[in-house]
């Protein structure tokens, strides 16, 4: 019963997600960002919550993705393919060079040279020519992943929202295997008891830097499509606005939940787009709920949620739902 | 003759970078706590201290204590929002607590003080050396004045006093801190509390070199990293060699590399360090020097 009804349920909700901006009127824009930025902090993620480490350099794979596929489209004539092949081939080497050298750099230290990775990437940017330099690279075709006779492209926000929700899918199809696979244990195990994992035969330094690695796609690919939904890319996208909302994303909500990040970006992006203040007070309402979310609500606003919900009504479900439970 | 210019400006620029420093050395050797905000504590700082003498009037020295009491404010409001993560001792959240404080403090500078870049111009500012044939102003010689007497007060008070003795106990073990008498809570307040005053002290002195911006401060972390790792985590007298290295360095590579990519260079450096002894730097759950 169980095994028809559940992914009946998630199809009709995909279904559901996939209608509404259309249903809300129009605002396939705001919905194919969500979908970008979440797919963008899904990366971040696995390195959060499964590793144990804040990495602040997933800014940098974002940017990579979008600026390999900026410049392969406008300079080389690349198409979407070649781009997102591109896009992801340059994050993931970036990561795996920076996960190299922190190779054994645990917490504080990893975050600082992260963070310091990605102010240097925002320095290269600025001042190099090939890259564009402070203008940036403009001018990006849209988005045409047509296969043979099969027509695949998007020339504005309501036909690439599709594209984006496809993309939202298979990051969450992906992260949901990561968590059960052998890597995505050994990776919680590597964090949450370093030395039992040793001791049970994990190298725990390769396991760091495969889900480091294994990270940077995600977010690359959400590069690649946000370079195509904006037809522009510059130094901007290393800003702290992406890092602190891909954060923001990550913790809001509670750690290790396959929906968190998706629902923080939600909220986030669509508090700037629909109810914003101006962009100084929408940085404080971004920086006031990371800080909320984790200084003042443990356990994210699931926690929060979950307290509201079963405090009143703890003595009573807890026998019935047992029995429930069994087939 | 460029050579004797750039090899002061080192000088100068070391002395700002370890004043720029000297918080975070003391938040990371005493308290084992981090502050990614660090960065906006000083452009908040100096938008404060711009403000203060240019709005309303005061006298440059008023006015940097002025910013200093804004730091303050800033490092008790921060820690006490992180009190119990700090008993907790959860580094990963204090990190991405304080980069929220971070990008807060912006969008705060933007509403108050605007989008414009201000340019404070000290009394200092306008009286100069010259030695040996090249330029220094008055406000350079304060920035080196200061940040040795800083150094030096923090030397004879954490490393020879009774309150370094307390304060390192609380950094080894806050529970056994707290068992022999000791009000943790307070340490942890004062540590903050000065981590601000110290950045808004060295943003007073260094930042009207430059114009002050919301976007400032970001630079300021990295080399504040730098200082603090090179001279190893929590020592106060070689976070100041680094820091004139480092200001050195800087400025040789800015004068006769290119300065776009001087930090780029700093980060090179760090990477080399990282790579040549990484296990000494390795700090938090049973590695370094703990």
């Amino acid at each position: 019963m169980n095994r028809v009804l559940k992914p009946a349920a998630v199809l009709l909700a995909a279904i559901l997600v996939f209608l509404l901006p259309g249903w809300l009127g129009g605002v396939h824009g705001a919905f194919a960002v969500i979908a970008i930025m979440a797919v963008a902090a899904y990366g971040l993620d696995i390195v959060v919550s499964d590793l144990g480490e804040v990495s602040l350099a997933h800014t940098v794979f974002f940017a990579a993705g979008a600026y390999a596929t900026g410049l392969l489209a406008t300079r080389l004539g690349f198409g979407s393919w070649a781009t997102l092949f591109g896009a992801i081939a340059v994050g993931t080497l970036i990561a795996l060079a920076l996960g190299l050298v922190t190779l054994s750099l645990r917490e504080f230290v990893f975050s600082l040279v992260t963070y310091a990775a990605t102010v240097v990437a925002a320095a290269i940017a600025h001042n190099w020519n090939v890259l564009g330099g402070s203008d940036g690279v403009s001018g990006i075709p849209t988005l045409d992943l047509s296969l043979g006779p099969v027509r695949l492209a998007a020339t504005n926000d309501a036909e690439l929202w599709p594209y984006a929700f496809a993309l939202l899918l298979i990051a969450l199809y992906a992260i949901r295997q990561f968590r059960r696979s052998r890597l995505g244990a050994m990776a919680m195990m590597v964090h949450l008891n370093p030395r039992l994992a040793t001791m049970s035969g994990i190298d725990v330094r390769r396991v760091r830097l495969a889900v480091f690695v294994l990270s940077a796609p995600f977010s690359a690919a959400a590069g690649w499509l946000y370079a195509y939904q904006r037809a522009y890319i510059g130094p901007d996208l290393f800003e702290t606005y992406f890092l602190v909302l891909m954060l923001t994303a990550v913790v809001l909500v509670g750690r290790r939940r396959l929906f968190g990040p998706l629902i923080g970006t939600a909220l986030v992006v669509g508090q700037e787009r629909f109810l914003s203040f101006g962009g100084d007070v929408n940085a404080i309402i971004l920086g006031g709920a990371l800080v909320t979310a984790l200084a003042l609500l443990p356990g994210g606003l699931d926690g929060l949620f979950r307290r509201l919900v079963t405090r009143p009504t703890t003595p009573a479900p807890v026998p019935e739902a047992r029995p429930l439970a069994q087939p | 003759m460029n050579l004797v210019q750039q090899l002061i400006n080192g000088i100068v620029l070391g002395h700002a970078y370890a004043l720029i420093a000297v918080g975070w050395t003391v938040l990371l050797g005493v308290a084992r706590l981090v502050n990614f905000g660090h960065g906006q504590i000083y452009m908040l700082a100096a938008f404060v201290t711009w403000w203060a003498v240019a709005g309303l009037g005061l006298p440059y020295p008023v006015a940097i204590l002025v910013a200093m009491a804004a730091g303050v404010v800033i490092g008790l409001i921060m820690q006490a929002a992180m009190l119990r993560l700090t008993f907790t001792q959860d580094l990963v959240s204090i990190m991405i607590v304080t980069l929220g404080f971070g990008h807060m403090m912006r969008g705060i500078a933007g509403l108050v003080f605007g989008g414009q870049p201000q340019v404070l111009e000290t009394p200092l500012s306008y009286i100069d050396f010259e030695v040996a044939g090249a330029w220094v102003t008055a406000q350079d010689m304060a920035v080196i004045i200061v940040s040795i007497i800083a150094f030096a007060l923090l030397h004879f008070v954490l490393e020879r006093g009774s309150l370094g003795r307390t304060a390192r106990m609380v950094a080894e073990d806050p529970k056994l801190a707290q068992l022999a008498g000791i009000d943790v809570r307070k340490v942890y307040f004062s540590v903050f509390a000065f981590e601000g005053a110290a950045v808004a002290l060295a943003s007073a002195l260094v930042a009207p070199r430059t114009p002050i911006l919301t976007s400032i401060g970001f630079e300021e972390v990295i080399v504040t990293f730098v200082v603090v790792v090179l001279g190893g985590i929590g020592s106060v007298a070689g976070s100041y060699v680094a820091g004139l290295g480092l200001g050195i360095f800087t400025a040789l590579f800015g004068g006769f590399v290119s300065p776009a990519y001087a930090t780029t260079a700093a980060f090179g450096v760090l990477i080399v360090v990282l790579v040549l002894r990484p296990s000494g730097l390795a700090l938090g759950a049973g590695g370094g020097r703990r």
